[in-house]
C-alpha cells in the first residue's frame, strides 16, 4: 500500500513585481535582508525613506483542492464544491495578473494588484470576475 | 489557469541522493522562466528541459543566481518546511513566466513554478520570490 506520494510535498510561490524605484522620494531601492521572526527575508527599500517601489502586480498561488475522503453523494458534492471554486479562484487570479501587468501605468483599485483580499467562496469568486471584466 | 508548482522528479531524486549521502547537493540556485505565455509546471520537468517551451532567462538580471535566503520553517511540525526568498532586478525588458529553483551544482531542478499570467518587466523591476514548502504526512 501506498501510504505518501509526491503530493506531499506542498510548495507555495508568490511573486511581487515592484518598479525599482521608490514611490514616494524616487529614490533607487536597494536590497535589505530582515528577520521575519526566526525568517531571515529580503526586500527591496527606498535607503532614504524607507519606502518601496510601486507594487505592479503580485503573482497568487493556488493549491489543487483536496480529494474526497469518501465515495457517498455528500464527500463527491463537496468535493465537486472545492474543484468549482479553484478553478473560478484561478480565473480570476488569472485575469486579475494580465490586467494589472498590461495596465502597470493605469490608476486601478489595489486588490488587483495585490491580490487581497481574495474571494473566499464561489459567490465571490463569480463576483469578482465579473467586476474584473465590467472594470475595464 | 491557475498558478501551478511542484516538485520535479529530478529535485525528488537528488533530495533522495542528499539522504543517501550519496553525490547531490542542497537548494541553493534560483532562476526566472522565460515564455511569451503562461508555463504549466509539471513533475517532470528537469534543469535542462523546463515544461512547455519556456527556457532559463540567461541575462538581464534575471539569470540563474544564488538564492538569497534558504531557510527552515514550521508549519505542521517542527522544521518541516523550508523557505525561500530572493529578489531579481531586471536591466531590460523581459518576460518572466516563473521561476526554477535548483540545487549548487546547478544541474538540477528542486522547484519549477509558471506564476498565473506572464509578467512583462521593464528595466529596474524588481521580482521578490516568497517561497516555501512543506513536507507533510501523507
Amino acid at each position: 500500500m501506498s501510504v505518501a506520494t509526491k503530493n506531499a510535498f506542498k510548495v507555495t510561490v508568490t511573486g511581487e513585481q515592484r518598479e525599482g524605484k521608490c514611490e514616494s522620494c524616487g529614490t533607487q531601492t536597494v536590497k535589505q535582508f530582515y528577520m521575519d521572526g526566526e525568517r531571515k527575508r529580503v526586500h527591496m527599500v527606498c535607503p532614504k525613506c524607507g519606502g518601496q517601489g510601486r507594487l505592479i502586480v503580485k503573482t497568487y498561488s493556488i493549491q489543487a483542492p483536496k480529494p474526497p475522503q469518501g465515495a457517498n453523494p455528500k464527500c463527491l458534492w463537496q468535493f465537486f464544491l472545492r474543484v468549482m471554486f479553484c478553478s473560478l479562484l484561478s480565473t480570476y487570479h488569472r485575469k486579475r495578473v494580465e490586467y494589472a501587468t498590461h495596465n502597470r501605468y493605469k490608476n486601478m483599485p489595489a486588490k488587483y494588484r495585490s491580490g487581497e483580499p481574495s474571494p473566499q467562496n464561489i459567490k465571490e469568486a463569480i463576483k469578482a470576475i465579473i467586476k474584473l471584466k465590467l472594470g475595464r | 489557469m491557475a498558478q501551478t508548482q511542484t516538485w520535479t522528479d529530478t529535485g525528488i531524486a537528488e533530495l533522495i541522493l542528499l539522504l543517501r549521502e550519496e553525490a547531490a547537493t542542497g537548494m541553493e540556485s534560483i532562476v526566472c522562466l522565460e515564455m511569451a505565455t503562461v508555463t504549466t509546471a509539471v513533475v517532470g520537468s528537469t534543469f535542462a528541459d523546463p515544461a512547455d517551451t519556456a527556457v532559463h532567462h540567461t541575462d538581464s538580471g534575471l539569470e540563474l543566481a544564488a538564492i538569497d535566503t534558504v531557510g527552515g520553517d514550521t508549519v505542521n511540525t517542527a522544521g518541516d518546511t523550508i523557505t525561500f526568498d530572493h529578489v531579481f532586478t531586471a536591466s531590460g525588458t523581459k518576460n518572466v513566466s516563473g521561476i526554477h529553483v535548483c540545487n549548487n551544482d546547478d544541474n538540477v531542478t528542486f522547484i519549477e513554478c509558471g506564476f498565473n499570467a506572464v509578467l512583462a518587466v521593464e528595466s529596474g523591476d524588481t521580482i521578490t520570490i516568497d517561497g516555501q514548502s512543506t513536507i507533510e504526512q501523507a
